[in-house]
């Protein structure tokens, strides 16, 4: 039993960072209709910035912030001078999701010509280990689940509470008559894609946190998880894919202490088709598609 | 069906004229033999193309130096496998088809060696392969050479040195790939017989975000020692959360002298600090003795060449790499003996420059070796990982030994374990 709970603690502290991405991942899907496969290669450049931050003197939280800002930075220059205009040429989106495909790899073989191979680190900086409710945690992963919590409460604030999310909202669920209504649409996505690309930055931060090492393959790996809990969540829908990133972290960690750990990754793509067979619009389903934020 | 035939023909010809022009090509025999290391130099394993080509400079350095083989020079050619059984086939088939004199090839390792070792043996180039896959110990590949243990063997080995350390109780931990679970037939054959408990067993995937489950598992089974093969990474990751887990405390390792590699030192380390893996790490793999004249020869030539002097002190403590270098001298002295650079002639006389005979002259390096032939003798190659005896499937696997980093990343010999043991184990 408290291997148990300990799992489930394990798993909400895996869940924190899969949340994290697969937010952004399911904000920049929404606003946008792009699958961006390059999310992953962002994710690892984010960390190896998080490397050079902390290199230059930086606190790792500092370092977790700047970083997340410079790949949201990226992503909005990414969007507007390659993405943007691949729609506006009526590029299908199979074509769009090669060209992601294509822009990952390019990025990730970037990185690895840059910084090498070999193993990087920020050192120790997971900090003490804590019992919380039967649970244990480092401080470092007590610290990401209260950056996710806050992320995705600033968020949900954004979209329900200002002027600015309502444009988003109405931006994703129609663009054609969210401009004929007078919303500057570009300048919209351009703030999505900086909302969804820091989140990307953050979560790719996050995992190197996590992982105590990390090389360039790091985001690359953990994208189809993250892509498990988005599509989990329902895409487009980023309080689904809160919710898939906690299930999807969970039910790893728990396959890992009951079961094989060799399989605990594929129950989660397991969870994920059964989700797709009885509620295809994800875990809010029907109900909340007329609710949703995003989409 | 005219077409079915007709689509057959064509790659009956393709293939024909495909060996042919290998076969024109080899005869015309100008400018240097080409060894192809067939090794990942891209992606994740590239690191594994830099250790393995090593070998291939040296012997190359010491075999040009002593003016080659019928005129001949010799050249290292990187033939990049990818680390990926699919990717490989495309990379490794251009270069069968257009490395000018591909005479011999080294590496050949266990990601891809099911693709790569069926292209290279058909196209009838003696290949020196350094993977421990246990499905090639009864090999019908007539150009397949190994002069390294099985991973079978090298489990085996762990248990026989975790049982020489006194550790009774292990937990093993081997990655989800062919090379790490490879080991596992040899640790269960073992345990039996050394009166072993295994308190544990787990296969976990690699890079995983967390192992925080598996790791309190491993906990609760409370074991002396971590029977252990994983990449780098996940290795690092895993350490990281038993040491969180475990109030700073570790077990010790017993893993594959596959790790003995600057990647794995440095992630291990920053992960959970350098006094860790130079005192409780220890990395198990074939020995060789470090006092013979053909090892002085090896660290020299390992040391002179720009390619190799960086990582020069690591790789000579391994066993792959050693075997290499063996390798490509015992064909290059096959090719002297055959009186042909040819594959396909000089392949039946790789086993009689090792056998002892009545007579023959006991040479350590292709120098020494080639101005033996050259005197009329017979000779008998004994080189870094010792005296060879090739069994009928083309397998040598010799002795083992334990190894630990040093603070400065090289390595240092702590153990032998006989191969007569490790049979014994395994029989």
């Amino acid at each position: 039993m408290s291997l148990l709970i300990d799992a489930i603690g394990f798993g909400i502290a895996s869940g924190a960072v899969l949340a994290l991405g697969a937010v952004g991942f399911t904000v920049q899907f929404g606003i946008s209709s792009i699958l961006n496969i390059t999310y992953g290669s962002l994710m690892t450049l984010a960390a190896y910035f998080g490397l050079l931050l902390v290199g230059a003197g930086l606190s790792i939280w500092l370092a977790l912030a700047v970083g997340a800002l410079m790949v949201g930075l990226i992503s909005v220059v990414f969007h507007r001078v390659l993405l943007g205009p691949m729609v506006k040429r009526g590029i299908r989106p199979f074509g769009l999701i090669v060209v992601t495909v294509a822009c990952g790899i390019v990025l990730q073989y970037i990185v690895v010509a840059v910084v090498g191979p070999t193993a990087q680190s920020y050192g120790n900086v997971s900090g003490a280990t804590l019992r919380f409710l039967g649970m244990t945690f480092t401080t470092a992963q007590l610290v990401i689940i209260a950056i996710t919590a806050s992320l995705m409460l600033a968020l949900h604030l954004l979209l329900t509470r200002t002027k600015l999310g309502r444009a988003m909202r109405a931006t994703s669920a129609n663009r054609t008559l969210a401009q004929s209504c007078g919303i500057a649409t570009d300048r919209i996505s351009d703030v999505a894609w900086l909302i969804s690309g820091s989140l990307c930055g953050a979560a790719g931060v996050a995992l190197a946190i996590t992982v105590a090492t990390f090389d360039f393959t790091l985001g690359s790996v953990f994208l189809v998880p993250m892509i498990a809990a988005a599509v989990l969540g329902g895409v487009g829908q980023p309080y689904g894919a809160m919710l898939g990133g906690l299930v999807v972290g969970i039910s790893t960690q728990v396959a890992g202490a009951l079961w094989n750990p060799a399989y605990q990754d594929v129950i989660a793509l397991v969870i994920l088709i059964a989700m797709l067979l009885l509620r295809p619009r994800g875990f809010f389903g029907a109900a909340w598609s007329s609710r949703r934020l995003l989409a | 069906m005219v077409a079915i035939a007709g689509g057959a023909l064509a790659v009956l010809t393709v293939g024909a004229a495909s060996t042919a022009a290998r076969t024109t090509l080899a005869q015309a025999q100008s400018g240097p033999i080409s060894i192809g290391v067939v090794a990942p130099f891209t992606g994740p394993a590239a690191e594994f193309g830099t250790l393995i080509s090593a070998p291939c400079y040296a012997a190359t350095l010491l075999i040009n130096k002593a003016g080659g083989v019928m005129g001949h020079t010799f050249n290292c050619v990187p033939v990049d496998d990818t680390g990926d059984a699919a990717d490989a086939v495309p990379n490794v088939e251009r270069a069968i088809a257009t490395v000018p004199n591909f005479d011999m090839a080294i590496g050949l390792e266990s990601n891809t060696a099911a693709t790569t070792v069926p292209l290279v043996n058909r196209a009838r180039i003696p290949l020196i392969t350094t993977n421990g896959l246990v499905a090639y110990d009864k090999t019908k590949d007539k150009y397949f050479w190994r002069l390294t243990p099985a991973d079978n063997a090298n489990g085996a080995a762990f248990m026989a040195f975790a049982a020489e350390r006194g550790l009774k109780r292990v937990a093993i931990i081997f990655e989800n790939n062919i090379t790490a679970t490879g080991n596992l037939p040899g640790v269960l054959a073992a345990v039996p017989k050394l009166h072993q408990t295994i308190a544990l067993n787990l296969t976990i995937p690699a890079d995983a975000a967390s192992y925080s489950s598996v790791v309190e598992r491993v906990i609760a089974a409370k074991p002396q020692a971590l029977i252990f093969s994983a990449d780098p990474q996940s290795t690092a990751t895993f350490l990281s959360e038993y040491s969180q887990l475990n109030s700073g405390k570790l077990p010790v390792m017993i893993t594959a002298t596959d790790s003995l590699t600057p990647d794995f030192f440095n992630a291990v380390t920053k992960a959970v600090g350098v006094g860790y893996i130079t005192h409780k790490v220890f990395l198990v793999g074939s020995y060789f003795a470090n006092n013979t004249p053909a090892f002085y020869s090896y660290s020299k030539a390992m040391y002179a060449d720009p390619h190799t002097k960086k990582i020069a002190s690591v790789i000579t403590t391994v066993g792959p790499p050693a075997s290499a270098f063996d390798g490509i001298n015992i064909a290059a002295l096959a090719m002297l003996e055959s009186h042909s650079t040819l594959g396909p002639v000089y392949n039946s006389w790789i086993t009689k420059v090792v056998a002892a005979s009545p007579g023959a002259q006991v040479v350590h390096t292709f120098a020494a070796g080639k101005a033996a032939l050259a005197a009329g003798r017979k000779i008998q190659f004994v080189g870094v990982v010792g005296a060879v005896t090739f069994n009928k499937y083309h397998n040598f696997a010799g002795e083992f030994a334990a190894t630990v980093f040093r603070p400065n990343k090289s390595a240092v010999r702590v153990a032998i374990i006989s191969g007569s043991e490790v049979s014994q184990l395994l029989g």
